[in-house]
């Protein structure tokens, strides 16, 4: 007779393969920068760069001069980061020499094959921050943003999902002490937006919230529905640089009237319509409507602003918004280009526009970023710009990190 | 006026209670949102300094005089006149968008390299000045670091107290907001009001000849006239005006009085233009521009200030002078050119040195 009770035999194969569960995920591109060596060629341009820098600080020493030391602080931190990739480099070949040295007694030897492992390491770390280091700052990083929010697919559920992006990043943007403000605002009558712009005026703000773009999706039982169904929707988040017109900064100023700048529209290109009912003008009748429509004519991009009771003043503002969206789309021509170049090389797809960046998924109380593989739980503390939604943004900002490093490389293989 | 639809107001109830109300003077569901929005933050203000009161309460007292037809400008106490903003009060008529336009696009003209000939001093009078919005706004804009012009006064005549007390205060606030336009240097803006009456058809009124007599001694010569008199005919007011206007705005700087009998209704409109062109040759004025209702009206006084045949040119100006499109100056109404788009704005006469300033 059996001496053991009968089990099933599926809960016998299950228990041989406890130890083999799916660790890879399917879904999105996880960060895979593991590359320890360093690229030769992005080792020559960091010479150059730590050459650049060794003259441009002792210029600075002989005569001070603002645009100088800005540019040795852009480039001191590739000069630091070569100096210890250098030192790691050198002290590694030091222990190497000595390991394959037969003079060498084997007490030294034991130590230098200890110290060897960690040498090492301190080497890929130290090529690693090299590495980042020569990734070039993004230019616009340190201006103020507009957050243009616009429901997609899902009817009357993806307003109120757009509304409620709205509240968060407003939300967010409070808790940390930034400055926001909104241009424009078009709500709908079922309830939620149609439209929002919102503009965060504290500088920095496009570094930190330029992970926000894409689109973002929603899982959840809409309010609007009957049956209890679980709907999914999105929305569409456009995060832009914003000229400030008025830049307190001299520094952070930059030059609309350059033809080669993103920023610069050529105002003949440009047909302005004040809008303003026909009929008697003048002493005749006395309207309210201030509102302002700025079309770029060779993009037929337009922007209407009625926000404030000056045409002036939202004469300018429209500026701004038309100058910020042709410069996003200038900047996305160019890394089209940029993905092309990579596409080619690596073959694997960025994540674009077009695709889902976030999902807000409201039955499991979970937001996953597809593009770090991040997920955190707490739909409630994310909408309320809480620490989590941080979590997440620095999450993705390495993310992009990486991507920069990647695109980098490639351009420094192909070039 | 076509009634507003019923499904409309319920619609707007539906998104604030109060919007039905805005809906009556504004006919459009944006723009009475709009209006909204900025009594809201009106109200705000309000009761800021008048702690008595609930937001609630404050806004629900403006929405209901707004829906009898009370301007906006007159409830939020201000108005924005190109870029500067002008407090507005019941009984001064209110600064319109058009007549900013028309200033602006005649400072433009003195933007240009040649414009280094104005004079040293230059004398402007802004004839009917009202809430002083004219002569404030040229103060504001005039570039003086393109001209030598190093003096540049701006004398604004007004026939209603209130109207002058109203400019001299618009006068304080923004000399209160701009106190550099004082300290540079030599070069500096000198703006006043004075009262003053324009018709001397009536000989029982003694305010046009100390009116010339003041010009005289303070000028005598005056090289820039602007002018937005009452130009509304009778028949007019009660037919094209609106009823925030009709209702509710001075009618004295809307209608022309008068004492004479016997005048068309056209001519009633037209009866402060000849009194302007006379004053223009009694201080030897350069520019002449004058705001008018229509083009019909503006066809009229090109005509007339053509036939006094002691000015250069005349040209008419529309809502949008600086409008250039694929043509600069679109048709030709007997030797008078126009310029923008929209409706007739304004006629601008010029002569004498006025033809090297503006770079004719």
């Amino acid at each position: 007779m059996f001496k053991s009770p009968w089990v099933c035999s599926r809960c016998l194969i299950r228990t041989c393969r406890s130890g083999s569960r799916r660790t890879t995920r399917f879904h999105s591109s996880q960060s895979s920068t593991s590359s320890k060596a360093i690229y030769p060629a992005l080792l020559t341009r960091a010479r150059k760069i730590a050459a650049e820098y060794k003259t441009v600080s002792e210029q600075l020493l002989d005569d001070y001069d603002v645009n100088s030391a800005k540019k040795t602080g852009e480039l001191a931190p590739v000069a630091n980061a070569l100096k210890r990739w250098e030192d790691a480099n050198e002290s590694r070949r030091e222990l190497r020499a000595l390991l394959d040295d037969p003079t060498t007694d084997s007490e030294l030897r034991v130590l230098a094959a200890e110290d060897l492992d960690t040498s090492t390491q301190q080497l890929n770390e130290a090529s690693q921050s090299l590495t980042k280091s020569l990734v070039p700052k993004n230019p616009s990083d340190d201006l103020p943003c507009l957050i243009e929010i616009r429901p997609g697919a899902g009817g009357g559920e993806a307003t109120l999902f757009a509304e409620d992006l709205l509240g968060m990043y407003r939300a967010y943007c409070s808790e940390r002490g930034l400055r926001t403000k909104i241009l424009n605002l078009e709500s709908v009558d079922s309830g939620g937006i149609s439209e929002a712009i919102l503009e965060v005026e504290s500088p920095g703000a496009y570094g930190t919230l330029r992970c926000e773009a894409g689109v973002h999706r929603v899982q959840r039982v809409p309010a609007t529905e009957t049956k209890g169904r679980t709907h999914t929707s999105s929305a569409a988040v456009m995060v832009l640089p914003s000229f400030p017109s008025s830049q307190p900064d001299e520094s952070l100023r930059i030059d609309v009237n350059d033809p080669n700048s993103d920023f610069f529209i050529d105002p003949k290109e440009v047909r302005l319509d004040v809008m303003r009912a026909s009929g008697a003008g003048g002493q005749h009748v006395n309207k309210t409507e201030s509102a302002v429509r700025l079309t770029h004519i060779p993009t037929s991009t337009v922007v209407a602003i009625q926000e404030s009771r000056s045409q002036i003043a939202n004469r300018e503002k429209a500026w701004q918004v038309l100058r910020s969206r042709l410069a996003q789309v200038r900047k996305e021509a160019r890394e089209e280009e940029m993905l092309k170049l990579r596409r080619s090389v690596v073959g694997v797809a960025r994540i674009g526009r077009g695709d889902k960046i976030r999902t807000y998924n409201w039955g499991q109380q979970r937001i996953t970023d597809h593009r770090s593989g991040m997920t955190v739980h707490g739909i409630e503390g994310i909408l309320a710009g809480g620490a989590n939604l941080e979590k997440l943004m620095v999450s993705v900002r390495e993310w992009m990190v990486e991507r920069e490093v990647e695109d980098m490389i490639v351009a420094a293989e192909s070039a | 006026m076509p009634r507003l639809p019923r499904s409309l107001v319920a619609k707007a109830w539906r998104q604030d209670p109060l919007l039905p109300l805005l809906l009556r003077p504004c006919r459009d569901l944006g723009s009475a949102r709009c209006e909204l929005r900025w009594l809201k933050e009106h109200a705000a203000k309000v009761i800021k300094t008048a702690s008595n009161k609930t937001h609630k309460s404050v806004l629900h007292q403006l929405c209901k005089q707004r829906a009898r037809g009370k301007p906006l400008q007159y409830l939020i106490g201000s108005e924005y006149f190109g870029p500067i903003e002008i407090a507005c009060r019941p009984g001064v008529l209110i600064p319109r968008p058009e007549t900013a336009a028309s200033v602006t696009y005649l400072i433009e003209q003195f933007c240009h390299k040649k414009s280094a000939d104005l004079t040293e001093n230059l004398k402007v009078l802004d004839l009917c000045s009202g809430t002083g919005c004219i002569s404030l706004l040229f103060a504001h804009l005039f570039p003086f670091d393109q001209t030598k012009v190093s003096d540049l006064q701006v004398v604004g005549v007004d026939i209603s107290k209130t109207a002058l007390s109203l400019a001299n205060l618009n006068r304080q606030k923004l000399m209160d907001l701009e106190p550099t336009t004082t300290s540079t240097s030599a070069r500096r803006a000198e703006v006043e009001f004075i009262l003053g009456d324009l018709r001397s058809d009536d000989s029982s009124r003694t305010g046009y000849s100390d009116l010339m007599e003041f010009l005289r001694l303070e000028g005598p010569v005056w090289d820039i006239i602007i002018s937005n008199p009452p130009y509304i005919s009778p028949k007019a007011f009660n037919t094209d005006t609106t009823r925030s206007v009709r209702n509710f705005e001075p009618r004295l700087a809307l209608v022309p009085q008068i004492s004479q009998q016997g005048l068309s209704d056209e001519e009633h409109g037209d009866v402060f233009y000849p009194q302007l062109l006379e004053i223009a040759e009694h201080v030897s004025s350069k520019i002449l521009l004058m705001e008018v209702a229509d083009m019909a009206q503006a066809e009229r006084i090109a005509k007339v200030a053509k036939s006094w045949s002691k000015w250069d040119g005349v040209e008419i100006w529309c809502d949008e002078p600086a409008f250039d499109g694929h043509q600069k100056c679109s048709e030709v109404v007997e030797g008078v050119q126009v310029r923008g788009r929209g409706d007739g704005r304004s006629v601008f006469c010029w002569r004498g040195d006025a033809k090297i300033w503006l770079g004719k």
